[in-house]
């Protein structure tokens, strides 16, 4: 049965506490869904977590807990799931905003970490592996692209 | 108990590699259907406990599923 | 970088500041700091005049801000650039600290050490000699010149023979290779006797203990069953420290580094704590707070505490310290001495959990006893309390190059590169700063972090402020001894004899 919970505001935090669960409807175009996504990946180890369209422009988010949860403890539940919303909604337009910075650090790190291949690192480098779809045949010899078909019949066509 | 996945929230093989996972567990059935906007899962148990807790964790599977790959498929 | 100008949005700043953070100290003072770490602490007023761009261009103000490089009006690119790069030349060189756990037996119990030990009959928990020599051959992979190979527990004394075995075949297979190889062994002492001390002096092996504090807290919170942990320990710290000195080794150099763990109890004898250091002859003291790994949560209660507690002792501790340093005692607090480097020399000391990106994996690596191995200690204090997400290979099976580019080890990278965290971006300390993922992940849940809700970020920002509060306001002398502090001095004593060419090792 559906409830508020103390200090939350009806309609967009609904409980079912004979449930464990609580529902939150979030306006998509302040959190946007990749980082509706980034918090509720950090919370699927901890509780159950449905994602369904609402009215308009509108998720809606139904946490439900693992075990029996009291209002306290959903409040809570639903508390640090804003904040993590929250986080991860600004931290996506920081990460956008200083990517070059970001990345450029962390290449070098892996780079500096990784060193140059050895000789066994290259071993069992796996070549046989389709690095990318090649439709317009970029990728492919001259001889490859251009060689006239083999007749019909000739047991070595391709 | 009935799972309603948006097709723009969830992959559908996110979906189906859950369903495959799950797939091993005695006196569960998994039926699969789908309306224009949703991919449904009605999942029965031996007991209604039952089939909400696999259902829960079933959910969680296929959205942790999705948000590894980025999303819904293209 | 166009998030942290956003602290001059909407003002008329007449085009005067360049890219700047800033925060407000305790006192009412002002941080101001540079993207590339250059930093000034100013009144409210000048803060004001700097933001608004009414300093007087001919005034002792603008000449300070100009030499710090915080006016955009000659602003140089170039200086900045390479100031920034010595910051992070650490990110040029992969692991060079890589911590063993020998075994996971112990003889003493800990009251905050629950899932790294094992009792003393758990001989299933020894690292065996194969295991050790595939650990070395992975270690040895590094692209770090610098290698230390650091022996933990459990207790390390436990299964000496592996700690032998693994100096011995660590030392020869560097033989033509030229790292610059060392050991450390952080050990309770409580099961030295001499020939193990003079094996370990002989092969140079850096001994390092834990002490909680005065005898009475020390034995408190370590237990040996029948002894006085405190007692098991003491003598031996002046045993090895009277050894160093008969070697000829400078004694403010070479001496037993001791490790503490801050619990409730300790926050309120701050200064028996400092006391205890200084008579036991040590020159630091690293006032860590306790961490979240390794213990239940009923021994939370017990140990924990808010970290407001916990800042007042740190100051406390720190003025103390300070005062000592003024009688002519020399002891440093290693924090500040990590902190105070990166803010005076504008150098980076590579303390592993404080930079950004941090250096799980690509910094340092921990192996357990049985081969696996993890991001770092604390990531293996997790793996031992049933959480594997730390796991990122086994010695037996794992190439280098995987490991140190595991999709976690890229992932905690990108987690603690403080550029991409909300908070810092906008905090004055980011180019001194650093979060660990590991810390994040037990404590909120995601390895990102919420930074207002981290007590780790608590922790280095009370500090931070604790530190341009004296560097703004203490008189010469302090500031004399906070600069010595920073002074590195390598102990070359304990690298291991090598050859010279360096080849790859097969």
């Amino acid at each position: 049965m559906s409830e508020s919970l103390l200090g939350m505001p009806p309609g967009r935090v609904d409980a079912d506490v004979g449930d464990a669960s609580v529902t939150l409807t979030v306006d998509a175009t302040v959190y946007p869904l990749p980082a509706v996504y980034a918090a509720a990946y950090c919370f699927i180890a901890r509780c159950y977590v449905l994602l369904d369209r609402g009215d308009g422009d509108t998720l809606r988010v139904v946490l439900t807990g693992k075990q029996p949860m009291d209002a306290a403890a959903l409040r809570a539940l639903v508390g640090e799931f804003g904040n993590e919303l929250l986080a991860s909604a600004w931290r996506r337009e920081i990460t956008r905003q200083n990517r070059g910075l970001i990345e450029s650090v962390t290449m070098q790190a892996f780079g500096g970490a990784m060193g140059p291949p050895s000789l066994d690192d290259l071993e069992a480098f796996d070549f046989t592996d389709e690095p990318f779809d090649d439709p317009l045949g970029i990728a492919q010899s001259w001889e490859e692209k251009y060689r006239k078909p083999k007749p019909a019949g000739d047991p070595e066509a391709p | 108990m009935r799972l309603q996945f948006h097709r723009t929230l969830y992959a559908g093989t996110a979906i189906d590699a859950a369903l495959g996972r799950f797939a091993h567990l005695a006196n569960t059935r998994f039926d699969r259907s789908e309306t224009p906007e949703y991919f449904v899962v009605e999942v029965s148990a031996s007991s209604p406990a039952r089939s909400r807790a696999v259902a829960h964790e079933l959910a969680n599977f296929a959205l942790g599923l999705t948000i590894e790959q980025g999303g819904p498929d293209r | 970088m166009s998030r942290p100008m956003s602290a001059t949005a909407g003002l008329d700043t007449g085009g005067y500041p360049a890219f700047f953070r800033f925060r407000e100290l305790p006192g009412g003072r002002v941080v101001v700091t540079s993207i590339e770490g250059e930093w000034i602490v100013l009144s409210p007023e000048d803060f004001r005049a700097y933001v608004h761009g009414t300093v007087d261009r001919q005034g002792e103000l603008h000449r300070r801000l100009v030499e710090r490089n915080l006016v955009r009006e000659g602003y140089d690119a170039r200086r900045a650039g390479e100031t920034y790069r010595r910051r992070k030349r650490f990110v040029h060189s992969g692991p060079n600290l890589h911590l063993i756990v020998v075994t996971l037996r112990c003889n003493e119990t800990c009251v905050y050490c629950h899932a790294s030990r094992a009792d003393l009959d758990a001989v299933h928990t020894d690292m065996t000699i194969e295991t050790a020599e595939r650990t070395v051959d992975l270690i040895l992979r590094t692209t770090s010149p610098h290698v230390t190979i650091e022996f933990q527990g459990g207790e390390p004394l436990v299964n000496f023979p592996v700690v032998q075995h693994i100096v011995e075949y660590a030392t020869a297979r560097n033989r033509g290779l030229g790292k610059q190889l060392e050991f450390t062994m952080v050990s309770n002492l409580a099961l030295m006797d001499e020939a193990k001390l003079q094996w370990l002096l002989a092969h140079r092996v850096q001994l390092c203990t834990s002490i909680d504090g005065p005898k009475g807290l020390h034995d408190k919170q370590r237990k040996l069953p029948t002894l006085s942990a405190y007692d098991a320990a003491q003598p031996w710290i002046a045993r090895i420290n009277d050894a160093y000195r008969e070697a000829g080794l400078d004694p403010t150099l070479y001496h037993v580094e001791a490790l503490l763990t801050t619990t409730k109890e300790t926050l309120e004898r701050w200064r028996e704590v400092v006391d205890t250091y200084v008579a036991l002859g040590c020159r630091a003291l690293f006032l860590r707070p306790v961490d979240p790994f390794g213990f239940a949560e009923k021994t939370r209660r017990i140990v924990e505490y808010p970290r407001e507690d916990y800042l007042a002792y740190y100051r406390r501790a720190v003025d103390y310290i300070i005062e000592l340093n003024r009688q002519g005692v020399e002891i440093l607090e290693r924090y500040a001495a990590i902190f105070l480097t990166k803010i005076l020399t504008g150098d980076d000391p590579n303390f592993l959990d404080i930079r950004s990106p941090g250096g799980a994996g690509i910094g340092q690596l921990a192996y357990n006893y049985d081969g696996t191995i993890y991001s770092s200690d604390e990531g293996r204090m997790l793996g031992a309390m049933g959480d594997p997400t730390f796991v990122i290979g086994d010695v037996r099976t794992s190439r280098y190059r995987d490991v140190v580019a595991h999709p976690t080890i890229r992932a905690m990278a990108i987690a603690s590169n403080l550029e991409g965290q909300p908070d810092c971006v906008d905090c004055p300390y980011v180019p001194f700063c650093g979060t660990q993922p590991e810390h994040n992940h037990k404590t909120l849940g995601t390895m990102m972090g919420r930074m207002r809700e981290s007590s780790m970020c608590a922790v280095h920002k009370g500090i931070q402020d604790f530190l341009f509060e004296k560097l703004a306001t203490a008189d010469d002398e302090t500031l004399a001894i906070l600069h010595r502090w920073t002074t590195i001095r390598p102990r070359e004593h304990f690298l291991q004899p090598a050859g010279v060419s360096a080849i790859e090792p097969t």
